[in-house]
């Protein structure tokens, strides 16, 4: 198997998935209509809605929805079960489902004047869904915050050489700030200069001397403790899957700070000072080595066939043991691992608030939808190849970079600088999405306990808190069960969405099988993964670090065995909300297409 | 000429998705803010209209031409029902 194959094989998903699947449910059951009048042009505001060029539209939506979740779920993936299955979940999954969750959480806003799936929900099924979705949410917001802030804090533990460039975009990111709203300089000049200065620190990164002064400050905060462990635990993933003692040292723990401090920053300061510059540059900067990683794929089975043949097993197991208590079957765990690329809860809550009040056209609703959700396809695709050709490193993320970097070196870039561009891109897709995370949870933990404990109203308070609380799940140091706990979450999310689409469909007399089935799926896949990454959080870590008497692990663990019964309880009264609400819909006919409200 | 014009089509869809995925988001955040803004100033020159009166309206009046042109998008906006995921878009 080489990269060029699993190319064509995308490229094959793609066309068929939207010309053969998509498209016919857009014509005959939606029956997507350009003359009706969408609410970005009935409720015009210029500010949430705002008719806006399809084009425009596409580029935004997949930059919201394309985030760390297709990279790092197929880089867990292939590393648990191999490459084949991987790719097989990621062409079924988008071709039957991912594009039918983001499509239709867009048709369900468009079709009910631009409210978002809570409200929708809050009508169609029930006030209290609305409530416990809300739950929902912030949890799942817990999970996806504590699970990219301990990947973000290994690999930069690990990888000295990124440090230069990581620490230039968030100095670049606030010049830009400064440059674009108080120096009133140019977009186009501000963006060369920090674009090009960040490049250069990734670049200059691997030096023997920058990365050995970068190496010294590791050393010299673990000299603090003399060597000493912060917190010890048990690590079902380590001595090749058996399990094995693990040390969090003050320098992980002095990154995962960091990373937390930028993040509690990006929060509290003004959006335009730090959080949109910092995505802003971080955008150049992966979009360059992902069109040149993805390019090199296509093209490296000929130019530089070494760095295209894939290096791991197709595949690895039905069920790794991962530690001496756990299970990892891949019915279910597999569908949670890798979720977005495939499907994802969090393109439905965006799609419905975000892009649904812009859409000009019902017309344009698939092309933004289902095509912004086939093109992060293609982003997971990229990463899963990126993981199966390149050399084995101490993490999957290293692989990744190490792969990744192969692709992106058929251009000529020496290996060597090619990797840290590679790993400089990893780290800034998940540092903005985390950065944007904690945003959101200090705006929800304030308006769901706001009212409850005052002191959550203070913006610092509740970011702090975030902040805490995302720390400590780091520090349980289980962050394979993190990651799947999260990933469970967010599929969990995307079949609660199907099913609000559902309970429409039936409500409006059309066929609800499309999103329908794969809201079955969904659901009882995700719940099944919930379940059994709780088992394995209670017998693998729980119960050791318990008997070991170590209580940071053992309280992380616990709250996220609780989590994860929160996250069960939540979906089990969605579910019976829901299918009171879909029984109680009239089993009508679809009504035959009146005339369409005219577009004002 | 004809393949002139499809190149800038090609051209100006790159450029339009390029727009979409590096600016298109600080753009919406700039007119949030300004609007924001806006609004506030309304609802303090023109509470009346929606029953929190500030301002004695002799004031309001006075002020009323300026504001009129916003009052229908700014009434849409205060009174839309809202929740925790507004946040995200």
């Amino acid at each position: 198997m080489n990269a060029l194959i699993a190319v064509i094989i995308g490229a094959i998903t793609v066309y068929l998935a939207y010309t053969g699947y998509a498209r016919r449910i857009d014509r005959n059951i939606i029956q997507s209509d350009p003359k009706r009048a969408t609410p970005a042009t009935l409720y015009m505001d210029g500010v949430d809605f705002m008719p806006t060029n399809r084009n425009i539209l596409f580029g935004y939506h997949f930059k919201s929805i394309a985030a760390a979740g297709p990279i790092v779920g197929a880089i867990v993936a292939a590393s648990l079960w191999g490459w084949l299955p991987a790719l097989i979940w990621l062409v079924l999954g988008v071709s039957f489902m991912g594009w039918a969750s983001d499509y239709s959480a867009i048709v369900l806003s468009v079709r009910n004047d631009g409210n978002s799936l809570s409200a929708v929900a809050h009508r169609l099924i029930s006030p209290r869904t609305r409530t416990v979705l809300f739950l929902f949410i912030f949890f799942y917001l817990l999970l996806i915050a504590g699970a990219f802030v301990g990947i973000m804090a290994q690999v930069m533990d690990a990888q000295p050489k990124t440090h230069l460039g990581i620490i230039l975009l968030v100095v670049m990111g606030l010049l830009l700030g400064q440059m674009l709203y108080r120096w009133k300089i140019g977009l186009l000049g501000a963006t060369v200069i920090t674009v090009g200065i960040t490049l250069l620190g990734i670049l200059l990164g691997p030096l023997p001397a920058i990365e050995g002064l970068f190496k010294g400050l590791n050393e010299a905060l673990n000299a603090i403790t003399g060597g000493a462990a912060i917190v010890t635990y048990f690590d079902p993933t380590l001595a090749g899957f058996k399990g094995a003692e693990a040390k969090i040292m003050p320098s992980l723990l002095f990154w995962a700070i960091a990373i937390c401090l930028f993040c509690y920053a990006g929060s509290v300061l003004p959006i335009w000072r730090m959080a949109q510059p910092v995505v802003y540059v971080g955008f150049w900067i992966t979009a360059t080595a992902m069109v040149l990683g993805l390019g090199g794929a296509a093209l490296g089975t000929f130019i530089k066939p070494e760095v295209a043949q894939f290096q791991i097993p197709a595949f690895k197991g039905w069920n790794p043991q991962l530690g001496p208590a756990g299970i990892m079957p891949l019915w279910p765990m597999l569908f949670v691992t890798i979720a977005c690329g495939a499907i994802s809860g969090w393109h439905a809550l965006f799609g419905s608030v975000g892009t649904a009040r812009q859409i000009e056209n019902e017309a344009d609703m698939l092309p933004v939808g289902a095509g912004a959700m086939l093109a992060e396809f293609l982003l997971g695709l990229l990463a899963l190849l990126a993981v199966s050709v390149g050399t084995k490193a101490a993490s999957p993320p290293g692989t990744f970079a190490n792969g990744l970097g192969g692709f992106i070196s058929v251009w000529g870039v020496p290996v060597q600088y090619a990797v840290s561009l590679a790993f400089a891109a990893f780290i800034i897709i998940v540092l903005v999405v985390t950065q944007l995370i904690f945003r959101v949870m200090k705006v929800t933990l304030t308006e769901w306990l706001g009212d409850v404990i005052p002191p959550l109203r203070n913006q610092h308070v509740a970011s702090f808190l975030s902040v805490a609380l995302a720390i400590l799940l780091v520090l349980t140091g289980t962050w394979i069960y993190l990651w799947q706990l999260f990933g469970a979450a967010n599929q969990l999310m995307a079949a609660l969405s199907l099913l609000l689409v559902t309970v429409w469909l039936a409500s409006v007399g059309k066929d609800w099988l499309y999103a329908g089935l794969p809201m079955i799926f969904m659901y009882l896949t995700t719940v099944a993964s919930i379940l059994v990454t709780a088992y394995n959080l209670y017998f693998n870590v729980y119960q050791p670090n318990l008997a070991a008497g170590r209580v940071i692990p053992v309280a992380g663990s616990g709250l996220m065995v609780l989590v994860a019964a929160l996250l069960v309880g939540a979906a089990l009264l969605i579910a019976v909300d829901g299918w009171r609400a879909f029984l109680k819909q009239p089993r009508r006919p679809a009504p035959a297409p009146g005339p369409a409200p005219a577009r004002g | 000429m004809a393949e002139e014009k499809k190149r800038g089509g090609i051209l100006r869809v790159f450029k339009d998705i390029v727009y979409g995925m590096s600016s298109h988001e600080m753009t919406r955040h700039a007119v949030r803010s300004r609007a924001s803004m806006e609004h506030l100033f309304i609802l303090i020159t023109m509470g009346d209209l929606l029953g929190v009166p500030i301002l004695p309206p002799y004031y309001s009046l006075r002020l009323l031409p300026y504001v009129t042109p916003q009052i229908s998008g700014w009434k849409r906006r205060m009174l839309r029902e809202r929740d925790i995921t507004d946040t995200l878009g």
